[in-house]
């Protein structure tokens, strides 16, 4: 008897939850009008979340002001590869903030963004910064420029390329700053010398971790002698009162952080005109100055120069056009033969 | 025929099979399906396919890491767990039962708090781990022994909660018998007492080892992760996952899973075979 009942029961409660799953989270679409409120879904990368819990308030202040609409955000952070991901497979923001263009690109793949969203201000880089090395204070090891890093014995810690999209900016900037002349002993141009210094920089690396924030974190932990990391974790760590030291190299690359609305899901919600209009508030003067505080570089000229005591500038600042945009550089450097993937195999062959 | 008789007719094939129905249904949607599209996943190239992406040099280095480390574990898990199990089921001493409950904790924290526990206990700065680097110049963490560390402390309750039952249930009779007739504590132990718990002493290590290979959250934290030389086939996974390798990572995921699968088949064939023989 008691049995019966609680198959039936089960049988119930399991062709029940089946259906409510295959229902699933299509429903709520919910059309913006100008008198309810609005959601607004932001998908972004983990670094810059402490500068849009300060951006997202002052957004929706402003649009209350303007239209008189209440505004809620729903804000997830994770690693840019994984957010990109995530949005391909179904995670429906209205606006996504990544580490670097490649990660928009694979949502434009997708056919998700559909408008030509690098048409927008600075090319729809909203926030940019350098790739940079965090030393201990004093700089015991006297760290200055890239060639210091192939001292034999020393320990650098860098996330691993692999699930880390951010961490291929290390490996494109050291490489770069190689083939450019600017590392002491290789020759311009010369790849196979820039090769053997990225051999020699890689054999130093104790630590790979799965992405860039959980490297600065094992750095504050005391592991290693240099971080190989971008120039705002280290000003954030600094900000947080972690006492390591910020070296910036004379020749570096130009991080550059893009922004877009996704319009399959602001159609699909309604959203679209105050997503735009969340995009567009992040390029003005105010959010920039934003961005500035939480250690990135403005891409506003103004804000740029005003904060340029904090930010000084690179000698040889390059951008990923150096490689031929990131369609190139990614098979180039990290596809099965990559020149990365060569060399590190290389560097722990026995 | 009366009107209360047919529903009692009816109600048996109902519960029976409603029962059955509802059992493998559940197999089936949380088990099984998503099984068999990783398998499926796994072979989309092929047999030659997987092989190939098995083969390489990074996915090779790192599932065999992982079967290494996971061997060693295993060794001193069905040694130190039964010595673990012994302790408790036959000694009496103040905090037991604390002691018994504690054996469990390590399946409830989460496998990334114990990575961060071991980083700052036997890391470059910790307490220990600064002294054992600076005293014998060893290296516990991001390198293998902090891998072997951190999967003991994962799979701590299995050989001991293998153990302690079968050695709660043996009959003293023949432990006592030996005894008497002069045979030493340790001679006991070898002869009469570890024959009777050898097979759950296999079963709960080979289960370790099921549990081990797959383990990711303490060992990204702990292992330094470098391809070729401190990465394990999880983080591998997680690497190629992130990189658009699906291949790659779900042909290596299909070795583990074979792994897994035939450890705990084998488990499972030890223990049929075991029960009825160890009754002669």
């Amino acid at each position: 008897m008691n049995t019966k009942l609680l198959a039936r029961t089960g049988l119930a409660v399991l062709l029940f939850s089946l259906l409510a799953a295959c229902a699933g989270p299509t429903a709520t679409p919910m059309p913006g009008n100008a008198h309810g409120p609005i959601k607004l879904i932001l998908g972004a990368y983990t670094t810059p979340r402490e500068a849009y819990g300060e951006l997202i308030p002052m957004f929706a202040a402003q649009w209350k002001q303007k239209t008189g609409q209440e505004i809620t955000f729903e804000e997830s952070y994770l690693a840019s590869g994984a957010q990109s991901r995530a949005i391909v497979e179904g995670f429906e923001a209205d606006v996504t903030a990544l580490s670097l263009q490649a990660d928009i690109d694979r949502i434009a793949k997708a056919g998700l963004i559909t408008h030509d969203w690098q048409a927008a201000s600075h090319k729809g880089m909203v926030s940019t910064s350098v790739v940079a090395f965090a030393v201990r204070t004093g700089n015991p090891k006297n760290i200055h420029a890239w060639a210091d890093l192939a001292q034999p014995g020393l320990e650098i810690l860098t996330p691993n390329p692999k699930t880390s999209g951010g961490a291929m900016w290390n490996i494109l900037a050291l490489y770069g700053a190689a083939l450019r002349g600017r590392v002491n002993g290789v020759p311009q141009g010369d790849e196979a010398a820039a090769t053997e210094y990225l051999q020699a920089v890689l054999k130093n690396v104790t630590v790979m971790d799965k992405g860039a924030r959980e490297s600065i974190t094992n750095f504050e932990k005391g592991v290693g002698d240099v971080a190989i990391t971008y120039e705002n974790e280290v000003l954030v760590g600094q900000q947080k009162g972690q006492d390591y030291e910020l070296i910036i190299p004379g020749s570096t690359i130009l991080i550059e952080n893009p922004v877009a609305v996704v319009d399959t899901y602001v159609d699909k919600h309604g959203t679209r005109e105050v997503a735009e209009a969340f995009v567009n508030f992040l390029f003005t003067k105010e959010a920039q100055e934003v961005f500035a505080q939480y250690g990135l570089r403005s891409v506003d000229p103004e804000v740029a120069q005003a904060t340029a005591s904090q930010y000084p500038p690179v000698q040889d600042l390059f951008t990923i056009q150096e490689f031929g945009g990131w369609a190139t550089a990614t098979p180039k450097f990290f596809g099965d033969s990559g020149i990365y993937t060569l060399a590190i195999a290389a560097v722990q062959q026995p | 025929m009366t009107a209360t008789a047919l529903p009692v007719r009816e109600s048996i094939p109902w519960g029976r099979w409603g029962l059955r129905a509802l059992a493998f249904t559940y197999l089936g949607v949380m088990l099984i399906i998503p099984l068999a599209v990783i398998l499926q996943d796994g072979l989309r190239a092929g047999l030659g396919g997987l092989w190939r992406a098995v083969t390489l040099p990074v996915a090779w280095h790192a599932l065999t890491l992982t079967l290494w480390t996971a061997a060693v574990m295993a060794l001193i898990n069905a040694i130190m767990g039964t010595l673990t199990a012994y302790v408790l089921v036959r000694y009496t001493f103040p905090g037991k039962s604390l002691l018994n409950a504690m054996v469990d904790l390590p399946l409830a924290i989460p496998t990334l708090v114990t990575g961060v526990m071991l980083v700052v206990l036997y890391g470059p700065q910790g307490a220990v781990g600064g002294w054992l680097a600076q005293q014998l110049g060893w290296r516990i963490i991001f390198a293998p022994p902090g891998i072997i560390l951190a999967l003991l402390f994962i799979t701590f309750p299995f050989v001991v909660r293998a153990v302690q039952p079968v050695l709660l249930g043996l009959d003293p009779e023949p432990e006592e018998a030996a005894a008497t007739l002069g045979a030493r504590s340790w001679t006991v132990f070898r002869r009469v007492t570890l024959p009777a718990l050898a097979l759950p002493i296999i079963s709960g290590t080979l289960l370790s080892v099921a549990r081990a290979v797959g383990e990711f959250g303490a060992i990204v934290i702990v292992a330094g992760n470098i391809p070729l030389r401190s990465q394990t086939a999880a983080v591998y996974v997680l690497g190629e996952v992130e990189s658009e390798n699906r291949l790659g990572a779900s042909a290596v995921s299909v070795v583990m899973l074979a792994l897994a699968f035939g450890l705990v088949m084998l488990v499972d064939w030890l223990q049929r075979r075991g029960s009825p023989g160890r009754a002669e």
